[in-house]
């Protein structure tokens, strides 16, 4: 009984402090309240199981438990999303070549940027997610997302250039109606 | 460096994860490159805008109460953990060992330093997880500090720095290495920093410690003791901290 709460006192205090972390990604991976909240609940479950497996920092460690359930999640829930999976099926345009605007403001329209984020593909989406949002390194993405550091570093490179030819293109879009 | 070579490695220069190295090579080929000096300039740019925009989902109360009421009844012992139970003892007393030895050397000093990190980040901890941040809230240093002033026996320096993009959220009153002291809790972005103040005579050096993945600062500046506790990255707290130490000294 002693080890018991001991060992639930130890994970309330390493892990659950990152429950909104965990919500965060889930819910920015299945893109909705319900099953982010279902998918977390299982996944924190399985990470007390596991808990002696923890060495090193707990938040990203969670968070590869999260990440695997949200992937598992969509592969039986949402196929056709992760069909054709390929890193290398997008190829952007190059960094270097602007468009007419440039894109040079800061301020985008909040909407209109999370609606971009949430419709990159999902291998994108995390990788951006884990790094703008959760601030993590590129080795601690490594490692949960599973890829070498090689593929983390060009699916945040494509990730951004997606994102910015989306919101180029509504941002297009709205200024070709106004001169209508 | 060619230009395909400069743009496979713009986005991990942007996000400081290039070696020195081949941050140089880049940085010399941005000065002579105002093409790809711009677009390096529109990958800040929309890295900033998702870090102010994309949305931060909160984690609805219900899942944490769920949560930490369905935590005990998950099944205690799995398989491997089954095996390695008779491990145990043996693995215990071989930690003691260690410890103890380590303690005779010096090698582990559980001083008063340690233990007051660890007081204010059990306090962080429960205070972000219990959701029972402050008991003021309220973004007016005006209005914070006459608060906390009334109730502890100092007057903790509230200072105001939204216009450096941590935004005052309120305080607590809390018990910290064996006396009551100010917790000023602060945000930047979704990361809530808390500031732990108390009066004393400490003039040892400014000190940076990481618990659990939080970081921790510590420094004295006008007679008074600063712990700052956050989840937030070491860079932007000790930004933090060093413009809590400049206003606080005013």
């Amino acid at each position: 009984m002693g080890a018991v709460s001991e060992r639930k006192h130890r994970f309330e205090q390493r892990v659950l402090p990152h429950l909104g972390a965990a919500y965060n990604l889930a819910r920015w991976l299945t893109r909705n309240d319900h099953d982010a909240q279902d998918v977390v609940q299982e996944a924190v479950l399985r990470a007390y199981r596991f808990f002696e497996g923890l060495r090193g920092e707990p938040r990203p460690w969670l968070l590869a438990i999260v990440r695997n359930s949200c992937w598992t999640w969509l592969q039986v829930n949402r196929p056709a999303e992760l069909a054709g999976f390929d890193d290398h099926a997008l190829e952007p345009r190059a960094a270097e070549e602007p468009g007419p605007e440039a894109l040079a403001m800061r301020q985008f329209d909040r909407r209109l940027l999370n609606e971009a984020l949430a419709a990159l593909p999902a291998q994108f989406r995390e990788a951006l997610i884990l790094r703008e949002l959760e601030d993590l390194s590129y080795k601690d993405i490594s490692r949960i997302t599973d890829a070498p550091l090689g593929t983390v570093m060009s699916r945040l490179a494509r990730g951004r250039r997606l994102l910015a030819e989306s919101l180029r293109a509504v941002s297009n879009a709205s200024a070709a109606r106004v001169h209508k | 460096m060619t230009r395909d070579e400069a743009n496979g490695l713009l986005d991990a220069y942007v996000d400081g994860e290039l070696d020195a190295a081949k941050g140089l090579e880049l940085e010399r080929y941005l000065e002579s490159n105002p093409v790809a000096r711009a677009a390096c300039e529109r990958l800040r740019n929309l890295s900033a805008a998702i870090r102010d925009q994309a949305a931060y989902h909160e984690a609805p109360a219900e899942l944490a109460a769920r949560l930490r009421a369905s935590v005990p009844v998950a099944p205690e012992t799995t398989l491997v953990a089954a095996r390695r139970r008779w491990l145990m003892p043996a693995v215990a007393l071989a930690a003691v060992a260690i410890v103890a030895c380590a303690v005779a050397i010096g090698l582990l000093r559980p001083d008063g330093e340690e233990r007051l990190a660890q007081e204010v980040l059990a306090s962080h901890v429960r205070a972000t997880l219990g959701n029972r941040l402050f008991d003021v809230a309220s973004s007016d240093q005006h209005t914070v500090k006459p608060w906390m002033s009334s109730r502890l026996r100092f007057s903790p320096p509230v200072t105001d720095l939204s216009a450096d993009g941590f935004e005052l959220r309120g305080g607590r009153l809390d018990y910290v290495g064996g006396q009551n002291v100010a917790a000023l809790v602060y945000q930047r972005r979704q990361h809530v920093i808390d500031a732990f103040v108390w009066p004393s005579q400490d003039e040892r050096a400014a000190q940076a410690l990481s618990r659990d993945g939080f970081n921790i600062e510590r420094f004295a500046r006008g007679g008074m003791t600063f712990w700052l506790v956050s989840d937030l990255n070491r860079k932007e707290l000790e930004d933090f901290a060093r413009l809590l130490a400049e206003r606080s000294a005013l």
